[in-house]
């Protein structure tokens, strides 16, 4: 916090040399004082204001990624009941991917793209094991499936992506 | 000047709290949450993460993953060999017989790694403040050993602060209860948390908090609670479906957050539904798993979990010899005392007594610790005192009611206005009557002043405005004001003792409000709804005025006949049910009496009183006539 005290002492009193009455020390002190805490207390009103602001924006972010990540299971099932029915084609079965299609892309203009990359190295901002694959041919920590897309990123992430990796045995 | 910091130094989770403005307040950390796993990774590529990033990674990595650093701080390893054995990662024996954790041949003390996670905390703590932080307060068990205590201390400078003081646990609890400046007390705390149990017996009072005897069960928490869910939900499962969804990683994965959100949700209702579609499948295609779980079902299946929570309670209060009835308070601490069959074994133990978990039972520890930071920093005692109005003040409007201007609790010295008008035409004076109390009715407050504002011009009702001040001084002393924005005249009146009311006088105000609120509440709503309909009529006959000849005469018998009907209600003080009709037809006809497009256009500065709403939207209530 700044300390806006500082200048006080400096600005203000052209008189108070001219006039040397005994309690002159004792009022320029008093006066100094009560001029810190009331700077003190405008600083900390700006401050809260500032605070009241940041806090406010948080605020709304938070409140949009709850609302958003209380829908994300009901994505994720559709997404399995999509994919249990293979390369099956029929018109509903392509009406509801359209609809996932469609839940994704809301996500995503909230903010919040998809995550389901494969092949690329585990990254702990991104990802989170939920399972390791022995495979001799590749490096370790290499992600071999999404079992779960993750949505958002950096700081407005709202789940990481649950990923199998690799793992070479020694 | 930096702040000073409470740390909860949890075995699963830790907390960050400081002391801001007045109040301790929870840090979130840089991920935004307001715990962090107490958990420290070390990659294969020697990178080193703390918190959620190394809990995300502790499957492809639990040689590397260490958790639960606690169990082993300030600990020899002959003392934890069985905790050693419970672990993923290895425990060695380091120099001098003590606790070494080994990741790809480098030894660890529990203290570095507990010194990661502070650092952590510290670090996203100073970035959300915009200081670095610098000194701490770090709570631990109560029954922590000397060595168990500098062992955490060590931690803390490790970490690059100043550990200004190591408190126990439930001593934080009580701080933040404030229980300290409260008169002498035996406080029971109870902490339940994600994996261990501790009891707490405590006397406080005049500052001084003193631990008289500890109990608890070291491997007792909420992920047990979790499991039997889980075990029961697959048990059922398999019993139908002849599938055990606890071999398949991935469904069980997903049983343990459903059965944590059951659980949760059990907390507050009496049952919940798991829903789990495509939970696998078998030759037949896909399953789904779906049930209904009651709370009585669920507190069948922790039953014995609750049970063993017994045990330590019991000891502890023979330890400290106290008896049910010497417990004066009771503190839950940790995230499972959400559970209802918890609250109730403590409520049994403890002769009936209303636990207190009015502070997140998560956050408690941090708070109360960030609340001793502010005190060892002098914050606390520097806090300017400032006082709150004890109750609303207001000015008493059409109808008897009385219209709030300060609300109660409001931060003095504070100055308020409202903007008022007349409530009859050419009304020559408001009286302004100056209320104190938390009643809507005017009548049933407290009457503190009164004056009249004269010499207000003609005009009609509504457009006389009167801005009336109230200004409550650092002393409390209220001055109001009534301004006639017209005239720039002005009356005034000041009343120093409205403050003079003891505590006793003021929270009986308040309850009395607070019993008659539903009452108050129909009664304001029938005086609004009679202003509403005397407002409408008095805009129709103003109309039917302006209209003149204009107006076909079979509306205007009718709107007569409903401005008489509406004058009649009003005078009548006739109940919402009889007004509101009349209002809704009288706004209608309202409606159906425009002028014609060439005529004056009413004259009025802002549109006041044309079209169909009420004419009040800059001023907020009228006075009656004095």
């Amino acid at each position: 916090m700044a300390i806006p005290a500082e200048q006080s002492t400096s600005e203000q009193d052209p008189g108070a040399t001219a006039e040397p009455v005994a309690s002159q020390a004792d009022r320029d002190e008093e006066l100094a004082r009560l001029e810190d805490r009331w700077r003190r207390a405008v600083a900390d009103l700006d401050n809260l204001r500032k605070r009241y602001a940041r806090e406010l924006e948080h605020e709304r972010t938070r409140e949009q990624s709850k609302v958003a990540g209380a829908w994300l299971p009901i994505v994720d099932n559709l997404e399995r009941a999509i994919s249990h029915a293979g390369d099956e084609s029929s018109a509903v079965l392509d009406g509801v991917r359209n609809i996932l299609r469609e839940a994704v892309q809301v996500l995503e203009h909230l903010g919040y793209p998809r995550d389901a990359e494969t092949g690329v190295p585990f990254d702990p901002e991104r990802h989170e094991v939920v399972g390791v694959v022995d495979q001799p041919d590749r490096t370790t920590g290499t992600i071999l499936d999404v079992i779960r897309p993750g949505y958002g990123e950096g700081s407005r992430q709202l789940r990481p992506a649950a990923v199998v990796v690799s793992r070479r045995k020694e | 000047m930096a702040t000073a910091v409470g740390i909860d130094l949890g075995t699963t989770n830790s907390v960050i709290a400081a002391w801001q403005g007045g109040e301790p307040v929870v840090i979130p950390n840089a991920e935004g949450a307001r715990t962090t796993p107490s958990v420290v990774a070390f990659t294969e590529n020697g990178e080193r993460l703390v918190g959620q990033l190394a809990r995300r990674q502790s499957i492809m990595n639990p040689k590397g993953t260490i958790y639960s650093a606690k169990r082993f701080i300030g600990r020899r390893f002959d003392e934890i060999s069985e905790e050693a054995k419970a672990v993923s990662f290895d425990v060695v024996e380091g120099d001098g017989g003590a606790a070494r954790f080994e990741v790809r041949g480098k030894k660890y003390a529990p203290e570095e790694i507990s010194a990661q996670v502070l650092r952590k905390l510290a670090d996203d703590a100073g970035k959300f403040l915009g200081e670095r932080v610098r000194e701490a307060v770090i709570t631990v068990p109560a029954y922590f050993n000397d060595a168990q205590r500098n062992a955490t201390k060590d931690a803390g400078r490790i970490a690059g602060l100043e550990v200004l003081r190591i408190i126990n646990e439930p001593t934080a609890a009580a701080l933040a209860y404030g229980l300290d400046k409260k008169g002498h007390e035996t406080v029971l705390v109870f902490d339940l948390g994600g994996g261990t149990f501790d009891v707490s017996l405590l006397d406080v009072g005049d500052g001084v908090v003193e631990v008289r005897a500890t109990a608890g069960d070291s491997h007792l928490g909420g992920d047990d609670f979790d499991r039997r869910l889980v075990d029961y939900l697959a048990d059922d499962f398999q019993r139908d479906n002849g599938i055990d969804l606890r071999s398949d990683p991935q469904a069980l994965q997903r049983l343990f957050e459903a059965a944590e959100k059951a659980k949760v949700e059990l907390s507050s209702m009496a049952q919940t539904q798991v829903n789990l579609p495509f939970i696998t499948a078998d030759a037949g295609g896909p399953k789904h798993l779906t049930m209904t779980v009651m709370r009585s079902k669920f507190d069948d299946l922790t039953a014995d979990l609750v049970e063993r929570c017994m045990g330590p309670v019991k000891q502890a209060m023979s330890d400290a010899k106290v008896s049910a009835n010497d417990i004066d308070e009771v503190l839950l601490v940790g995230g499972s005392t959400r559970i209802p069959a918890v609250q109730a074994l403590v409520r049994r133990l403890t002769a009936g007594k209303d636990p207190n978990m009015s502070v997140n039972p998560d956050e408690v520890v941090a708070m109360g610790a960030a609340v001793q930071a502010g005190v060892l920093k002098g914050e606390v005692s520097d806090v300017l005192l400032l006082d709150v109005t004890p109750l609303s003040l207001g000015v008493e409007t059409r109808g008897g009611v009385m219209t709030k201007i300060i609300e109660r609790n409001t931060t003095i010295p504070v100055r308020r206005s409202e903007v008022f008008t007349t409530a009859e035409d050419n009304q020559p004076a408001v009286d302004v009557v100056v209320l104190q109390g938390e009643r809507e009715l005017a009548r049933d407050n407290r009457v503190l002043g009164r004056f009249s504002l004269q010499n207000i011009r003609p005009a009609p009702r509504g457009e006389p405005q009167v801005e009336v001040i109230f200004d409550i001084d650092a002393n409390g002393i209220l001055n109001v004001t009534a301004r006639d924005k017209d005239t720039a005249a002005e009356q005034s009146i000041t009343i120093s003792e409205q403050s003079n009311l003891d505590k006793s006088e003021v929270e009986q105000m308040v309850s009395e409000a607070e019993s008659h609120r539903r009452d108050d509440e129909v009664l304001r709503r029938a005086v609004e709804a009679r202003n509403e309909l005397d407002s409408v009529a008095y805009q129709v006959e103003r109309r039917l005025a302006q209209l003149g000849d204009s107006a076909a005469p079979h509306d205007r018998a009718r709107a007569e006949m409903l401005v008489a009907d509406a004058r009649q209600a009003v005078k009548e003080e006739a109940p919402p049910d009889r007004v509101q009709p009349l209002t809704s037809e009288l706004q209608q006809l309202l409606q159906g009496l425009q002028p014609t497009p060439t005529g004056d256009g009413n004259g009025q500065p802002s549109g006041n009183g044309d079209g169909s709403m009420s004419d009040d939207d800059v001023v907020d209530a009228e006075f009656d006539r004095g």
